[in-house]
């Protein structure tokens, strides 16, 4: 009887859930957009014969079916908990969690890619800057920090400073990574946190000749809470939230922020995109090809030209106060070579390169 | 189309579940054979035709051979029947082997046909080849109705990876067979498992091989971990697929026969072969090896017949020298432990006789796992230290800590010991009511990782697809 019992149990439960679940994705409308990974999701694939006889129909529908599945993040969530604490695993999709912070391991190291990286620099040197004062500040990813705690894998970072310092031509290099700690960064992104990051913007200016230093001015905290940084989703499992911290002062209300791509002036922080896909938008728009930054409160007439990753995006307010306009350019969305005909390198500007550790090791995303 | 798929599991089953179990049982058959064929079509396009045209030519044959039989022949049809059956299966796996080998030989430049393999041609071929010479040989009836002829060839919980089933196997069970309660949720309990050991067993020590492929540092202990990982992953692989082969033939009412027994416990070679692929091991001996004269013949004549059983066992994983050579390999071992190992091997205790049948099955994995005869022997030599190569290293330590606990689970899962744990605690009267609500929740309880590793995971090829 119990034998029957547990039969009817087993065969309940199995043909519900896969019933149940069938109906539900079924029924469910697809969404557009994961917000916890950051990506797009696959559409419905359209039906042709040609298509379907060639099976790569079937491959999409197998992409779409990944995607769409109802309680997606859950079930991520399942899989990663069973990684950390059913299998004891180091990390999920190279994804870590040192007390309470999430880590990406970004390993090995790309030689080749690092080379590359230093060969585009000395190119857009070589087109635009033959006789500019021109530097490469490279920030550590947070694994730099967390891995060796952890006993994560990481890449040899010596290594990666020895090959850009090694390739690159008539550009300085200034040093990061002693400037920084582990606790510079956010717990759940991938991103330094811009209140902790006032003596790497001291250094940058001190090191491309300025006087004004971003310490001498006092900052009012402003506070986003809660932020689920990128790695967040990635993650997949409940951790505990940070807070956006930005900080703002009277030069940095009255600078106006001009993006080449909307042809419209904005604000340096725009805390209405807090709630968007990316809270880290928050800071200078997020992802945007070319901005200029004028700031009416410095008379130097001083100029900064950054090449910049998103990390740029929230140290540009800071080093703003001595200069009187910066421009800030993302070689990830244009061709280097097209620069030239949206903006004048004439004048007398400085000009920073600075790139994060994994754009160095993945440099093929630089145009 | 996967087993261990969104699409297998929330699209297709309970479609056919559904479809299947409201049919009155006139048309049971022929919903498996339509939602068979859809599942071939979905992953093999293509393909599908020359599928049904190698059941429909198997179907044929077998009325032939019938007719030929009551005229006191059948022989012809016989050999055509598998002249055709292996002609398919030669042209489509093995022309640009011969190529190639001929065009080294003879350096001439013959270009290569680069033809797709056909998914489960290997199993289906076999199939169809023991129920014509099972027809032929009297062993089996010739079966009229090419609905339930092609619904046998095209079965889809064996189609694409096994295990071979045979005719005979499930002759009876085409005509007529019993839904119970009982069957399906041991059919249901039986997939679970398969599922689980392939999706979460399979494919993490799937990754630990990808991590060791792409690692910078290769070490003597990174080459270990890497062997036995992979001999771990091909058994949860294979084997899991055979339990959801033989849990939804269950559901469906079949009673396919087992082909994995706890390889790795054995204590010879011979002993593991009667464990391993026990399908295929079969196959070769009753339409090969016995009607070569087995072991029933003089010593010389024995040798070339295990010799030309495991040379096509090899050549049937696939069409390289090293899987030949993996083959062979076997071939040498069984002889050798027929005439030299015998006497020593039956007198050592049991942990040296499994210690010496994992050790040769641990190297025999090597071949298998290389794509060519030199991989092979860099990976032999990596794994002996003969590459100048550090023991262990920073990157070697970590993964072996990350799988550590995964690599275990599945070594003491390769053995029976969960089997026995199990049945004892069922034996008991507390452990039998626990067992009531435990299994159950259990069951759901893999339902929901296998899931989360579904979709969340991209790594989830079956190593037996290429067969």
């Amino acid at each position: 009887m119990r034998e029957k019992i547990k039969s009817w149990v087993v065969t309940v439960i199995f043909s519900l859930t896969l019933i149940c679940f069938a109906f539900v994705n079924i029924v469910s409308p697809d969404l557009e957009f994961s917000k916890s990974e950051r990506r797009k999701l696959k559409a419905f694939p359209k039906v042709t014969i040609k298509s379907v006889l060639s099976g790569d129909w079937f491959d999409e529908f197998e992409k779409y079916t990944l995607d769409q599945f109802v309680l997606r993040d859950f079930f991520r969530g399942v899989k990663a908990w069973s990684r950390y604490h059913l299998f004891f695993q180091k990390d999920n999709n190279k994804i870590y969690i040192a007390n309470g912070n999430i880590n990406k391991m970004e390993y090995p190291l790309d030689e080749k890619s690092v080379i590359r990286g230093a060969e585009k620099l000395n190119k857009i040197k070589e087109k635009y800057f033959k006789d500019k004062n021109v530097f490469v500040a490279v920030i550590p990813d947070k694994n730099y920090f967390f891995a060796p705690l952890n006993g994560s894998l990481s890449f040899d970072y010596e290594k990666m400073e020895q090959l850009i310092k090694e390739n690159i031509k008539d550009i300085s290099y200034i040093d990061l990574f002693d400037a920084m700690d582990k606790d510079m960064f956010y717990l759940t992104d991938i991103h330094w946190d811009q209140e902790k990051i006032i003596p790497v913007a001291d250094l940058i200016l001190k090191t491309l000749g300025r006087e004004e230093k971003a310490s001498d001015f006092t900052y009012e905290k402003q506070k986003l809470y809660p932020f689920y940084g990128s790695y967040y989703g990635q993650a997949a499992i409940k951790t505990k939230p940070d807070t956006l911290t930005y900080l703002t002062h009277a030069y940095l209300d009255r600078a106006t922020v001009y993006d080449y791509e909307t042809k419209e002036y904005t604000d340096i922080y725009r805390p209405e995109l807090f709630e968007g896909y990316d809270p880290y938008d928050e800071f200078l728009s997020g992802a945007r090809t070319i901005l200029t930054i004028e700031n009416p409160s410095n008379t130097s007439g001083k100029e900064l030209i950054i090449f910049r990753d998103s990390f740029g995006s929230s140290i540009a307010p800071l080093l703003l106060c001595g200069y009187s306009k910066i421009t800030l350019v993302d070689i990830r969305y244009i061709p280097y070579e097209l620069l030239g005909d949206r903006l004048d390198f004439s004048k007398d500007i400085d000009v920073l390169f600075l790139y994060n550790t994994m754009v160095f090791n993945n440099s093929a995303m630089l145009r | 189309m996967l087993f261990s798929s969104i699409s297998f599991l929330y699209y297709f089953l309970p479609t056919v579940l559904i479809l299947y179990f409201i049919v009155p049982n006139k048309f049971k058959n022929t919903v498996l054979l339509f939602s068979s064929l859809f599942f071939y079509f979905y992953g093999e396009p293509t393909y599908v035709l020359l599928m049904i045209v190698s059941a429909v030519s198997g179907y044929l044959h077998g009325l032939w051979i019938e007719k030929a039989k009551a005229r006191g022949g059948g022989k012809l049809p016989l050999a055509s029947s598998i002249f055709f059956s292996l002609a398919g299966l030669l042209y489509f796996k093995y022309t640009d082997f011969f190529i190639q080998n001929a065009n080294r030989l003879l350096n001439t430049q013959i270009p290569l046909l680069k033809l797709a393999l056909p998914i489960g041609i290997s199993f289906y071929t076999f199939q169809i080849l023991s129920y014509v010479i099972d027809v032929y040989r009297g062993d089996a009836k010739v079966q009229k109705n090419v609905l339930d002829f092609l619904t046998y060839v095209c079965l889809f919980p064996q189609l694409i990876a096994g295990p071979i089933v045979r005719y005979t196997t499930i002759e009876e069970e085409l005509k007529s067979r019993k839904h119970t309660l009982e069957g399906f949720s041991e059919g249901v309990r039986r997939f679970m498992i398969g599922l689980s050991k392939k999706v979460i067993l399979a494919n993490t020590l799937g990754e630990l091989g990808t991590h060791f492929l792409n690692a910078t540092e290769k070490t003597v202990l990174f080459f270990w971990i890497m062997t036995v990982s992979f001999m771990l992953q091909v058994y949860f692989d294979f084997s899991g697929y055979s339990d959801m082969a033989i849990g939804l033939g269950r559901i469906f009412g079949f009673k396919f026969l087992e082909n994995f027994n706890y390889p790795f416990i054995s204590k010879s070679v011979s002993e593991f072969w009667r464990r391993w692929h026990i399908s295929l091991g079969t196959w070769f001996r009753d339409y090969v090896y016995i009607p070569m004269g087995g072991n029933r013949v003089p010593v010389l004549r024995w040798f070339l017949n295990v010799f030309v059983v495991w040379f096509l066992t090899g050549f049937w994983h696939g069409a390289q020298w090293n899987f030949i050579l993996w083959g062979l390999y076997f071939a040498v071992l069984l002889i050798l432990e027929k005439y030299v190992f015998k006497a020593f091997l039956e007198k050592a205790p049991a942990i040296v006789q499994r210690v010496y049948t994992l050790f040769a099955v641990t190297v025999s994995f090597v071949l298998f796992n290389a794509d060519s005869l030199e991989e092979s022997i860099r990976n032999l030599k990596g794994m002996f230290g003969l590459l100048n190569i550090p023991f262990s290293g920073i990157e070697t330590v970590y993964y072996l800590r990350s799988y550590g606990i995964v690599l275990l689970i599945a070594a003491i899962g390769a053995t029976p010991l969960a089997a026995k744990a199990f049945r004892r605690l069922k034996e008991k009267k507390a452990g039998k009511y626990v067992m009531t609500f435990a299994e159950p929740v259990f069951l759901l309880a893999m339902m929901l990782l296998v899931t989360g590793h579904l979709v969340d995971g991209s790594f989830n090829p079956f190593l037996y697809f290429r067969f």
